[in-house]
């Protein structure tokens, strides 16, 4: 572990004690001074095995439309996979941001990436080193649903968590 | 970086006639002029009809001249088309004889195999001739083509024909940008399993990854220098915008800076000076401006809750797509006067648009249920014209810079 990273968890650590119960409609109101948001990503490279069944394949987050912003149902998802992740500390974990397929397909790459990172920074407020903790965003790219209605997208509009070995 | 380079899958698709496939309505106006082509001389055998075929089809789809036929049309043009020994031979003579003026007489020359490229040439030259405007006859659109569910690149002629696949991506890509020298175009492709840019070659058949930092990296747009790109990437965090240098020294400098908001889809101004994206930093994806140093960024769209996937054409407006009453259109934005104008209809959605050369016509991908073809707008009226007809999802279009 970087001298870098190491301090960015201790502050965040931190920064779960002080946000605790701030309401705030930002998108990581669960980690409400952002500590962590700007975390540097880590190294692709650091990825190893994917695990092919794990428990946080229940926990999917979803989202708004055109947002990125952790709703409170969605609050308890986050706590149990920081909780698995703390658990199986040496598991690297990606967050894989997804959009529905309405709007612009480009900008749908930054909210996906959003969405994934709002995930990380919730994560990071529990205590969850930012070098474990990566981002993928599909875009529009990967519906679960391929039907064209409300329920549909209300399904696709996510975050999936894979975990690596 | 040399695993990253990858050779590229050149696959003539269809040759492809796009003559004949949409009725147009030219609206009534000063700038349209009637040309008469009839005399044009044609050899029997040959490429020759289709050489004429082509030169009609670009004529009209300049959107500056219509075709007639029965005399008393404003301008005339006189020539032909000859082959011998392989090769190709065009002359052109064009007058308005009313006037007394003759505006040229040229000879081209090409291989024999080159009729369409003859005819692309002759229109631009009548174009410039009469109208002292770029043509557009000559240039290339290239976009992403969906033919079995999975996304490549492909390339064709402004007329829809020649249509070719240029990678094997088979997977996700998008966000297609021509360089301005229209020798290369970048784009955002998981093909390395993460969403990178590369840049295609297009002589050298060849792709290089240029950005592959961790996260996201997506949307480049390629400066008017041609030595700098702007492009979305999150490895700091949140997606922002950067500028790489494209050079051998590379280097990255940060334009955005919103830890709570998602940027994506810059566009260089003409000059090279300002950066149109979006940015959902105000609750909603709408447009702003900024200079190159990432000062004095200013909202420019405050009409309706989503204004997306701009192009700075060379003209000075910003083509964008705008959500209006449940509808994507084109609209066409005056960056400093703030004044927009609507360029697509709204009987369906049209999205990512992209300026052409000529600063008049507009390429964008228009969608009806949820099936995404290729449209050419004219910006000064008329009818959208679709670029081709062929199976599949057609998206992300971009037309060259020349």
């Amino acid at each position: 572990m970087t001298k870098r990273t190491f301090l960015s968890a201790a502050v965040c650590g931190l920064g779960l004690v002080l946000g605790a119960g701030c309401a705030s409609d930002d998108a990581s109101q669960l980690n409400p001074e952002g500590i962590g948001a700007d975390a540097p990503l880590p190294v692709r490279g650091a990825l190893g095995e994917l695990i092919a069944s794990h428990p946080l394949q229940s926990q999917t987050i979803y989202f708004d439309y055109d947002s990125a912003r952790i709703k409170d149902s969605e609050t308890p998802k986050i706590q149990a996979a920081a909780k698995h992740l703390i658990e199986n500390f040496r598991v690297q974990c990606e967050l894989e941001g997804h959009c529905d397929e309405r709007g612009s397909g480009e900008y749908n790459m930054s909210l996906g990436e959003r969405r994934a990172q709002a995930v990380r920074a919730g994560l990071i407020g529990f205590g969850i080193e930012a070098s474990k903790l990566h981002t993928k965003s599909f875009g529009e790219e990967k519906p679960i649903d391929p039907e064209h209605d409300e329920s549909a997208w209300r399904k696709n509009r996510r975050v999936e968590f894979a975990l690596y070995k | 970086m040399k695993k990253w380079v990858a050779t590229i899958t050149l696959v003539v698709v269809a040759e492809m006639t796009a003559f004949g496939q949409d009725v147009r309505i030219v609206r009534p106006g000063m700038e349209i002029s009637s040309i008469d082509i009839s005399a044009f001389r044609i050899e029997e055998g040959g490429q020759g009809a289709l050489f004429l075929r082509t030169l009609e089809s670009d004529l009209d789809r300049s959107g500056w001249f219509v075709l007639s036929k029965r005399g008393g049309a404003a301008i005339t043009l006189d020539g032909s088309y000859s082959e011998s020994a392989g090769r190709a031979s065009v002359y052109g003579d064009l007058n308005n004889r009313a006037m007394g003026r003759n505006f040229f007489r040229k000879t081209f020359d090409d291989r024999k195999t080159a009729a369409r490229k003859l005819a692309h040439q002759l229109a631009d030259e009548i174009v410039r001739a009469v109208k002292n405007a770029p043509g557009i006859a000559a240039t290339r659109i290239a976009m992403v083509g969906a033919r079995s569910g999975k996304k490549s690149v492909y390339l064709c002629d402004a007329d829809g024909s020649n249509l070719v696949q240029l990678t094997k991506d088979d997977g996700i890509c998008l966000a297609l940008g021509w360089a301005p020298d229209g020798r290369s175009l970048v784009y955002t492709s998981y093909t390395g399993g993460f969403p990178d840019v590369y840049r295609i070659d297009l002589d050298a058949n060849r792709r290089v990854a240029l950005s592959k930092f961790p996260g996201l990296n997506a949307c480049a747009d390629i400066a008017p220098n041609g030595s700098e790109m702007a492009l979305t990437l999150s490895k700091d965090g949140n997606p922002d915008l950067y500028v790489m240098g494209l050079g051998r020294r590379g280097g990255l400098e940060r334009l955005t800076r919103t830890p709570h908001a998602a940027e994506a889809s810059p566009s260089w101004s003409p000059d090279g000076k300002r950066v149109v994206y979006v940015s959902d930093q105000a609750g909603t994806p709408q447009l702003y401006v900024t200079d190159r140093g990432g000062r004095a960024a200013k909202r420019v769209t405050f009409v309706g809750n989503e204004n997306v996937a701009p192009d700075w054409g060379p003209n000075g407006a910003i083509a964008y797509s705008s959500r209006r009453a449940g509808r994507y259109v084109v609209y066409a934005l005056d960056p400093d006067t703030q004044v927009e104008r609507q360029v697509s209809g709204a009987d369906a959605d049209y999205e990512d648009p992209s300026w052409a050369p000529d600063g008049r016509h507009i390429v964008c991908a228009r969608k009806v249920n949820y099936h995404s073809e290729i449209y050419i707008l004219d910006s000064k009226g008329g009818n959208p014209i679709r670029l081709f007809r062929m199976e599949g999802e057609w998206t992300s279009p971009a037309w060259s810079p020349k």
